[in-house]
């Protein structure tokens, strides 16, 4: 499916102007979306290091378990934006159906990841730990910006998941194009690289 | 239209490998967790390493260094002022913690 010119109207004239940075108009609202998302996730990490620079007693709980479960979430992401790019690369390259399995094994990494999360999730509330509720005494802060900055996460992983199957489903049915994989490739991409800063400040910041 | 030519953007291997230093720097920044450095210190090396993987990822997954250079100078340098601009409150942060505490 080619992607159509602007095309501007007046009085019966047209003139085909090329788009501006010369993208399509989905994938610079894909960049623009992901500008102010990444200014949304900058927001919130920012007030997590106000509160936790203002806060004498700061709780830091985590075990090299919670550590190590980190450190495999992340190379699940990391390894869900290498299969995203060859879905990619098969889409240019006109290989639908090698796109499509690809996109399906990044669709299930992104479920991977969302299930460790979960299931970390399930030993700290096990443990005590709830958005107001610090269950070694001390700062109750600490519940409130790991769960709400690790669910706004966790909540553009799922999104992201949702889209991506979405896509193949209708890409391998040849409704949708090369242009729409490549897009949501941006969003996942850009999903794993909030991770990059969400783990390194949430988790080892606050590890034991 | 669209600007990425397919033939220039990297290969798989490539992307592997792009893959693995980024795990590399994950693998550093776990190292320097455990070595007992001061708050400011750990904070500072994190957040130097997370930028550079922010940039590998920009650059080379999601392609940016294979786009019109206008949409990289439209994007990135309005992104490096707002985060700038809000990293001016937290010098309040450190106020915080020397406010005048009220018995009742």
């Amino acid at each position: 499916m080619s992607e159509p010119e602007m095309t501007v109207g007046i009085e019966h004239e047209t003139w085909n102007e090329e788009s501006p940075y010369r993208i399509p108009s989905r994938k610079l609202g894909m960049w623009l979306f992901i500008l102010s998302d990444a200014v949304t996730f900058g927001a919130i990490l920012y007030a997590y290091a106000f509160v936790r620079v203002g806060t004498a007693n700061w709780t830091r709980p985590f075990e090299v378990s919670s550590i190590v479960n980190g450190v495999i979430m992340t190379t699940v992401l990391l390894v869900s934006s290498v299969t995203m790019l060859a879905a990619l690369g098969a889409a240019k390259h006109n290989q639908r159906s090698r796109s499509v399995t690809w996109l399906g094994v990044t669709t299930l990494l992104g479920i991977l990841f969302a299930a460790l999360h979960i299931r970390e999730w399930i030993r700290m509330i096990d443990a005590g730990w709830r958005l107001f509720q610090n269950p070694t005494g001390g700062p109750v802060l600490f519940g409130s910006t790991f769960f709400c900055i690790t669910g706004l996460h966790l909540s553009h992983v799922i999104a992201g998941v949702v889209a991506i199957a979405v896509i193949a489903i209708k890409y391998n049915r040849g409704s949708l194009s090369t242009g729409h994989v490549e897009s949501v490739g941006l969003y996942w991409h850009f999903v794993d690289l909030v991770w990059m800063f969400v783990f390194p400040l949430v988790y080892l910041m606050n590890a034991k | 239209m669209n600007n990425t030519r397919t033939s220039s953007l990297p290969g798989m291997k490539a992307n592997w490998l792009l893959c693995f230093v980024l795990l590399c720097i994950v693998g550093i920044e776990v190292f320097l967790t455990y070595q007992h450095l001061s708050t400011g210190t750990l904070l500072a090396f994190l957040l130097v390493l997370a930028f550079f993987e922010a940039a590998i990822a920009v650059t080379y997954f999601m392609h940016l260094k294979y786009e019109s250079p206008n949409l990289a100078w439209s994007l990135i340098p309005a992104l490096i002022f707002v985060l700038i601009m809000m990293a001016h409150m937290l010098p309040d942060a450190m106020r915080l913690l020397n406010l005048r505490v009220i018995h009742w």
